[in-house]
Parts: C-alpha cells; structure tokens; sequence
C-alpha cells in the first residue's frame, strides 16, 4: 500500500497484498501454502482468498475432482521433505508395485526398496454409495492445510472477472468479491470459469482436451487384498480408442482408468469385458461399473497463461501428459509461488521466473508423446511387445540394479521421473540389444514354426 | 498398523541405519517414533527420540560421511525412506526444496547448543562443590591437626599402580613426601593390612616401627575404609611419649570414616568429571545422522 492509503501500481507484493486463487484443488492448495510459507520467511503478509464452490468432503461426484488418485514415489517424497506428510485417513493403498499386462502376457515390477512409496487416494469424498467415514479425501486434506498456513477458503463461485485500473476484479452472482493484487486461474478445465479468463483478453485460451473415463468398482477390502495386494495393474492392450488404462486398488474400491482419445461408454465396456482384464477382476465384479465418469484431460498447453496480476497454473496452464497431475500442480503451484512472493506479479515477472518452469513441462510433454508413441507400437505389435517383456523379466530376475527398461516402464507408467529422463534411458544401447535380440529370437521361432 | 499406508513398518527395537553404515537415504518418520544413539566409551549414548513428521539421516547425504549415530524403532513405527539421487535431482531443480531440512537441521543444532550449554553449566557447578583428592586429603588433615596435640600426620593412600601406601597429605616437621610402604611393612602397612585403628605411645618398643629422620616417640593410625575396602591410612605422631588418649583415637577413627567417604566421593567425581568431558566432546561433534 502507497502512502495516503493509495494502492500502489508496482508489480511487487507488499504486505496485506490480495491474492485470490480461483480453484482449490491441488493447484490452488498448493500455491497458497507456498506462497504463505514464502511470504513468511520474509516477514510479509498476505491475503489469500481461494473460492472454491465444491465440498470435497462430499461423497459421490459432486465432491470429486475426477482424476486417477495415484500420487507418484517422487511426489510422496518431495512432499514429506516439504514437511507435507500424507496422514493415513487421506491413503487409501500404499503402492509397491505394478503389474504390466499386455496380450503377450504379463510382468511384475516393484519399486527396489519394496517400500510402499505410491500412495492411491480419493480427490473427493469417495464413489457414490460409499459409506465409510473415518477416510478424508485428498483435495480436502491440502485444502486443509492451506487453510492452516492462513488462506481463507470461500465457497462462492466465481461468476465475473474483470480489469480496473490494472488490477483484476471479481464477482459471484452480480456482487463484486473485491480488487485483487493477483489472481490465481487454478480451476479444472470444464470449469466456466475458464471462458471467464479467455474474455479477459490477454490471450488465454483454455489447452487442448481428451476426453477420458474413470469408473469406481466397490469391492470387500480382503478381496482387494488378495487380488491386487499393494500393486496397480496397467494394460497395454491392442484396442482401439484406448492408449493404456490402469487398474487402481483403493482401500475398498478399484478405480479403473482409461486413458485414449475420446473414449466412450462402449471403450469402456470393451476394456471390462476384455479377457486380460476380467483374469484379474473377480468374478463378482459387475461388467457394467455402477459408478463411472468420463472427465477432459490437458494434452495441450495455453500459449499465454499469464498477464499482469493474472497467472493460470494446473489444468488451466499446462499439466503433465496423461500422468501425474498432481505432481504437475505442486510443480506450477509453487513455480508460480515463487515468482509471486520473490519477483513480483507483472507478466514481465511471470515470464522470466514462471514461463520456464512452465515451458519445462511443455517441452517434457513432447518427449511424453514421443514415448507413448512408441508405447503404441508395442502395445500393437506382438513381436515388440514380446521382445520387450522377455526383457523385463529376466531383469526382474537379476539382483543387480541395472534394470533399464523395468525401471523406464515404472517411471514412464507412475509418472515418477520426468519424460526427458525416461527418454534419455531408452538410447541405453546394452538394452536394446538384448530387446533386438530377443525380437529376432521370438521371429526365427516363428520362421520355424 | 493398518495395510495401506505408506513408508516401511520396523518394529520395535529395529534398526533403521547403523552408526558407520554409508547414508544412501534420509527418512520421515510417517508414525510411531525412532531412537537415535551414540556409541560413546561409556557406552550407548540417546541423542534424541524422533516423533512423526520428522526427518532423519540427511546429514549423511549432505556431508557424505558416514552415519554417525544409530537410528532404530522405538515402538512400532513407519518409515519413509527417500532415495538420495531422487532428491538431489529434485533439489537441483527447486532448490527451495531444501528449506524444510534447513530448519530441520537448524532446530537440532539450537537444542544441541541448548544440551552443551547446559552440560558445560552442570559440570563448573559441580566442579564448585566438589573437591579433587589431595584437596580432600588436606583438608580432613587439617581438621586432626586441630583435633589431637600432634607434631606431625600425613594421609597414606593405596596406589593403584604399585599397590603400596604414599602420601598424598602432610603437616607438620619436613616430611619425607616419597617415602612408600608395602601392605604389612611398617604400623601404617599393618593397620591398613588388619583394618584395626592403633595408638602406641612409645614406637621404641613396638618391632613393627621403621624410624626415619623424623624423631617420633607416639603414633596414632586410623584405617581409612569405605565399605570393605581399604583405601589408606591416616596417621599423626608427636615427639613426645604418651600424648595421646583413648578420646583421640577414637577422635580420629570416627573422622577416618567421613574421610574414607570424601575421598571416595572425590574419585567418583573425578570419573564422572572424565566421562563429562568425553560426553560434552562427543556431542560438539555429533549430528543426527
């Protein structure tokens, strides 16, 4: 604040500054702790204001965030190293590994540690029907712990965006919510909000879009024990509409995910009714899931997400390719954070301290499409796919560490290491050598057949 | 314990990371909570009981030392253990990451200050009401001087090296301060052999006397004994013959047991001070690793 009560027109924060963050899902959560913690460190104090409408504690999809619920090894850490640590009613499943199953038949990768490093979560109150009380849902959780690092949380929907003299302004239902410093798009991609911000005319346009399903399966929690344990199932199955889809224990359900283009209620009912996937199901399991969504997924990338006070972080910038989602939102949340507390929140600022991190992501996405390019050639070809998991097992096998393509598979599939990485380790030459050489094995046996 | 949750279950007892063990992770404690000791000479030392949330062995990671400290379950407890490439990939992406084990590791140096300030507290305290040996030697000494009409006394200890009698206190005509007895020789090495107080008024006829340069005719010689062991002698002599009375020797023998006492309390004193010393050297050195 100016001198006279005046505000000031710099693009630094000073104390009492207005944040408001629109949309408290993780992205949002995770700005507005680090952005308080930051602002801490340096004895400023901010006011941050997230307008969430949704009540994650609410069972069913009212209170769902619709997405996978798998917070990847690297994420768990990186946040129990940021003093973030993932109390026990938020998990439902520690993860300590996956099972790959292809039409060629299956393999079994675990983390070198066989600690359970995955946790699997519900971003809402749970599936509809769900009766149990004592588990809290992930979304809640951080916004829990934004609101305990200082943020206010209010419920009104964010209906009207507006610019005056520089600064942006907000309004539900016809009320002005007040004059902001900043403000925050970290709203999912659905949401109206989104057209909201493209009318503000700084160029934003909301990323390219999937479409994807999720469905929810209630199962007796014994019976999750025995047939999925502490493991996801992944497919890599040669149907059309489908890139891969996975197979989540969650306490006493099983989220089943399918991730292809457009996928539909019949891509659904396909995958259930498949063979691979029914030899892992029980018996009891329902062809149809009684419970079941088809959210839209980012695959793309705004090529403007942020303008003078305004900053588009998550699904509303850009966000990791199929994978790791949540992981992208700390990454954003507290890229933008950063910038926020220590640079200022002109859009000279977003661009020399937040684009990069941004563009990162972007660029890491190409390499992504790359590599699940490549996925579909083995997921559609038998030889490939053959060759590939000969590989995986004999280095399942081996006690050494050296498993190259188990651990490109389990980094590529929990979205645990960056996709540049992954890439980088499938140029490993020893590896697809022996790839080569059992692909040429698996032909001459048919040249024989 | 429920199945689910994250991170590895130790039980109680269980060793996290051995002292010596190369440090390839560091942890957070989901639940439960972790011990961490020391092996000092004095054996194993507790550093600090670590509750959830905690980090732990990241110092290893960061000096690239070995662990310097046992870690173990106390209690069931769950561990999350963090690969040390994974975060210093992390960290050198955002490196703001490391704030958290900053403060972490700012908070156990401010209480590892707080535990030598107080440490180094005890021991001038202590060092202020307790006396060395010879000290106490003296000063028991000092008070049989004013208690019997003697010329001379002086305080025999056992030498733990030869086993034999020197003197550690004296008063009174220039004494021979090297002069040795063996267990046996002489009245003090007999006193200290029988454990029984003596008084002889006249040395000249008692065989057990060994004269010296100093013209002795009466002795006094208390045992000095804690518990049953028997630490020295104190004697006190007078030219003169027959200066001493029964009082004085039971005089003397009843301060011969608060002496045995004090000077025993001084060798306690002066381990603990030795054990102090190690301890306050260990924990300027130690880290939580």
């Amino acid at each position: 604040m100016a001198e006279g009560g005046r505000k000031s027109d710099s693009h630094v924060l000073d104390n009492g500054a207005k944040i408001a963050v629109i949309g408290g899902g993780p992205t949002g959560s995770f700005f507005s702790i680090f952005a308080l913690k930051m602002a801490k460190m340096i004895d400023m104090d901010l006011e941050i204001t997230i307008f969430e409408q949704k009540d994650f504690s609410q069972k069913g999809p009212g209170g769902c965030n619709r997405c996978g619920g798998v917070i990847s090894e690297l994420l768990v850490q990186t946040l129990a190293v940021e003093g973030i640590n993932l109390p026990d009613s938020v998990i439902r499943k520690g993860i300590n590994s996956y099972n790959l199953h292809t039409d060629q038949g299956d393999v079994y990768i675990a983390t070198p540690s066989l600690d359970k490093s995955i946790a699997t979560v519900h971003r809402g109150g749970g599936p509809r029907g769900v009766t149990e009380t004592e588990k809290e849902s992930f979304d809640n959780f951080l916004l829990g712990q934004a609101v305990k690092e200082g943020a206010a949380h209010s419920p009104a929907k964010i209906d009207g965006v507006e610019r005056k003299n520089g600064r942006p302004r907000l309004f539900s239902k016809g009320q002005e919510m007040g004059e902001f410093d900043l403000v925050v798009g970290a709203f999912g991609l659905t949401s109206p909000t989104a057209k909201l911000f493209e009318e503000v005319g700084f160029g934003y346009r909301r990323p390219g879009m999937i479409t994807a399903a999720m469905g929810e399966v209630a199962l007796e929690r014994e019976i999750i024990s025995e047939y999925f344990g502490n493991s996801i199932h992944l497919f890599l199955l040669p149907m059309k509409d489908i890139k891969f889809a996975a197979i989540i224990p969650k306490d006493n359900y099983v989220t089943v995910c399918i991730l292809g283009k457009n996928v539909t209620g019949k891509v659904v009912d396909d995958f259930i009714a498949h063979p691979k996937v029914r030899a892992v199901l029980p018996d009891s399991v329902p062809v149809k899931l009684s419970c079941r969504c088809f959210p839209r997924m980012n695959v793309g990338a705004p090529k403007k997400p942020f303008s003078d006070r305004m900053v588009m972080c998550g699904d509303a910038g850009s966000t990791r390719l199929f994978k790791d989602g949540i992981g992208a939102a700390y990454i954003m949340g507290k890229a933008a954070a950063k910038t926020v507390v220590f640079e200022g929140v002109g859009s000279d600022h977003f661009q020399k301290y937040y684009y990069p991190v941004y563009r990162d992501i972007v660029i890491d996405n190409l390499y992504g499409r790359f590599l699940f390019t490549v996925t579909d050639l083995y997921r559609k070809n038998s030889v490939f796919c053959r060759g590939m998991l000969s590989v995986v097992k004999s280095e399942q096998k081996r006690a050494d560490s050296t498993k190259v393509l188990s651990s490109i598979l389990w980094d590529m599939f929990t979205g645990n290491e960056r996709y540049k990485s992954v890439f980088q380790r499938t140029l490993d030459v020893k590896m697809n050598m022996e790839q080569v050489k059992n692909m040429m094995k698996i032909l001459a046996g048919r040249g024989h057949g | 314990m429920v199945d689910g949750e994250l991170g590895r279950v130790y039980s109680d007892g269980e060793v996290i990371f051995k002292e010596g063990d190369r440090g390839e992770e560091m942890f957070v404690i989901q639940s439960g909570r972790v011990k961490i000791t020391k092996t000092t000479s004095s054996g194993d030392m507790e550093i600090a009981i670590l509750e959830s949330g905690e980090i732990f062995g990241e110092m290893a990671l960061f000096d690239k030392l070995s662990r310097s400290a046992t870690a173990k379950a106390l209690g069931e407890a769950r561990v999350l253990s963090i690969d040390k490439r994974k975060l210093f990939t992390s960290i050198s992406r955002d490196p703001m990451m490391v704030f958290n084990i900053l403060q972490a590791m700012s908070r156990r140096i401010r209480s590892l200050n707080e535990d030598l300030k107080k440490l180094r507290q005890e021991k001038l305290d202590a060092a202020k009401v307790c006396l060395s040996e010879d000290e106490v030697c003296a000063l028991v000494l000092g008070k049989a001087k004013n208690m019997v009409p003697a010329d001379n006394g002086s305080i025999m200890l056992i030498d733990e090296e030869s086993h034999g009698l020197s003197i550690k206190a004296a008063f009174g005509t220039e004494s021979d301060r090297k002069v040795k007895l063996t267990i046996g020789e002489g009245i003090a090495g007999n006193v200290l052999k029988t454990g029984r107080a003596e008084m002889i008024n006249n040395v000249s006829t008692d065989g057990r006397f060994l004269a010296g340069e100093l013209k002795i005719q009466s002795i006094i010689c208390v045992p000095l004994v804690w518990r049953s062991y028997n630490l020295g002698v104190m004697n006190v002599s007078s030219s003169a013959e027959k200066v001493f009375t029964i009082d004085d020797l039971k005089l003397l023998d009843g301060l011969a047991m608060y002496a045995a006492i004090a000077i025993q309390n001084a060798r306690v004193f002066a381990n603990l001070s030795v054990i102090t010393e190690r301890f306050i050297d260990d924990a300027s050195s130690l880290d939580i690793s």
